[in-house]
């Protein structure tokens, strides 16, 4: 009998849970061995993050321990990737052990680079990790009125519509408070315009328009100066504030840029349609460790397993899998408080920002729930 | 006869969707040095727009938009 295929998950975020549950269903143990290496012990799920700096979520329902989110049959090593070789199909860890593939699917997500912005450390505030939106939540409690100024700090960032999300939120929440007259709200953005889609930044701005959000386009951060409250941006704008909540710049991890995968913003190019990197028809890349040119988010995390897996198990199989991904994505983003719009779209169809819901916001607000059970299981 | 300007830096964001060619030429516009020539290529649409929107705004110099062989290119001065 042939010895089984060795299938290496690096990464054991949504984009590497997802893939190693889903190819798990579709393979046979016998010929497919799955091996997540992953150095995270809690899997937070972060769309949550929006609503906890609010205290509209508890975060423990939020949080899993990461061993127990795979499926029955995928082996999960607790370790960190330091180093990958391509052309020996091998991936050194930090423990000192190493490990050969016979694919290798990497989803290790991406990276804060808070360096990036001089004055960013111990001055802005964000929502993007468990920890910092905890923070929120404490400073959020003591704000009694002022100037707040929110935006991405630079392009690409994780889920492009979350700093809207979280600002239709806090306008609910300072007028819940009684203080959104005492409080100017600007919404910052890195292109002329107030999101990445067009149809959906016009949506969007009449949203602002009638919240009474100013808005700051051609924004992209250069430098915040904590002594006189303001942030600049590189194209020269200066804005002051009294509480700045910036998206800090995201980059690649850099055990990537070090393996000579990807140039310095760590992102990896791979085909559009293959997911696969460079000429190499044994490696991958998924989720935020791309450099594709659609949303950092787990929905393109979810459609890109439903791909991959199924072409490696048809490979493995000795199938022919014919599909491709075209770069499809469906996100259910909040437009206000109780409302929500679900987006499909995909590499050459934008979406269509037309229709807000209460039952779509319902989604939202249950999706930790099936995440959790759902989704990563691979089910969904 | 059109003269030919000589980019210091060539940035070829073909293929790349919106918004990778204006992040592509903010990258090079953030390691060029004050009077850099930078040329940016690009097939999406949106770049015609929205790169010349932003060398306004970050008050640099728009020199040229040249329609090429199925792509833009978009040459700036860096000036601040
Ligand atoms: C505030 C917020 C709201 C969001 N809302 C939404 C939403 O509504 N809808 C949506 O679809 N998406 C949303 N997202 C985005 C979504 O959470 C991410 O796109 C998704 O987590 C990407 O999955 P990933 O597996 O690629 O990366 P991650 O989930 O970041 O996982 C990467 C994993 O790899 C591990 N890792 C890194 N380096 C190594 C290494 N060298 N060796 C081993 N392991 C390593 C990390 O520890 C991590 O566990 C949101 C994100 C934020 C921050």
């Amino acid at each position: 009998m042939l010895a089984a295929k060795k299938v290496v998950i690096l990464g054991d975020g949504a984009a590497g849970t997802i893939m190693a549950n889903k190819l798990r269903m579709l393979t046979h143990s016998s010929e497919t061995r799955i091996v997540v290496i992953g150095n995270s012990k809690k899997h937070y799920f972060k769309p949550d993050g929006v609503h906890i700096p609010f205290k509209l979520k508890r975060y423990q329902n939020s949080v899993k321990p990461t061993r127990f989110l795979f499926n029955y049959g995928v082996e999960y090593i607790f370790d960190e990737a330091t180093g990958i070789d391509v052309s020996q199909r091998t991936v050194r860890l930090k423990s000192g052990n190493s490990t050969s593939y016979d694919y290798l699917i990497i989803a290790t997500g991406d990276r804060f680079d808070y360096n990036e912005i001089p004055g960013y450390i111990g001055e802005a505030r964000h929502f993007y990790d468990l920890q910092h939106s905890l923070e929120l939540a404490n400073i959020l409690d003591s704000f009694n009125g002022g100037k707040i100024v929110i935006g991405p700090s630079s392009i690409p960032y994780q889920c492009p519509p979350a700093p809207y999300e979280f600002t239709f939120l806090l306008d609910k929440y300072l007028r819940d408070r009684g203080i959104r007259d005492k409080t100017e709200i600007h919404y910052t953005f890195p292109l002329n315009r107030v999101f990445t889609m067009e149809n959906v930044a016009n949506f969007v701005n009449r949203l602002f328009d009638e919240r009474g959000i100013i808005t700051h386009t051609l924004f992209n951060v250069e430098s915040i100066n904590g002594l006189n409250k303001t942030v600049t941006s590189i194209e020269g704008e200066d804005v002051k504030y009294d509480l700045l909540i910036m998206v800090p710049p995201h980059k690649g991890q850099k055990m990537i840029t070090d393996s000579e995968l990807a140039g310095p913003s760590g992102y990896i190019d791979v085909d559009r349609h293959k997911l696969s990197y460079k000429d190499y028809d044994d490696v991958f890349a998924i989720g935020d460790a791309t450099n594709l040119p659609i949303s950092k988010a787990g929905a393109t995390a979810h459609f890109e397993s439903e791909y991959l897996a199924n072409r490696i198990a048809h490979e493995i199989s000795g199938n022919v899998y014919d599909e491709t991904y075209n770069g499809e994505v469906a996100c259910t983003t909040i437009t206000g408080a109780g409302k929500a719009m679900t987006l499909y779209f995909s590499y050459d169809r934008p979406p269509r920002a037309e229709f807000q819901s209460k039952m779509d916001y319902l989604l939202k607000w249950t999706s930790a729930d099936t995440y959790f059970s759902g989704m990563l299981r691979g089910i969904m | 006869m059109a003269e030919e300007i000589k980019a210091d830096k060539v940035v070829d964001a073909r293929g790349s969707f919106c918004p990778g060619p204006l992040m592509e030429l903010i990258k090079a516009y953030k390691e060029a040095k004050a009077g850099d020539v930078i040329s940016v290529y690009s097939t999406d649409n949106g770049t015609k727009t929205d790169a010349p929107a932003w060398i306004k705004k970050s008050g640099n110099e728009l020199i040229k938009i040249i329609d090429r062989n199925g792509y833009v290119e978009i040459v700036m001065k860096k000036v601040r």
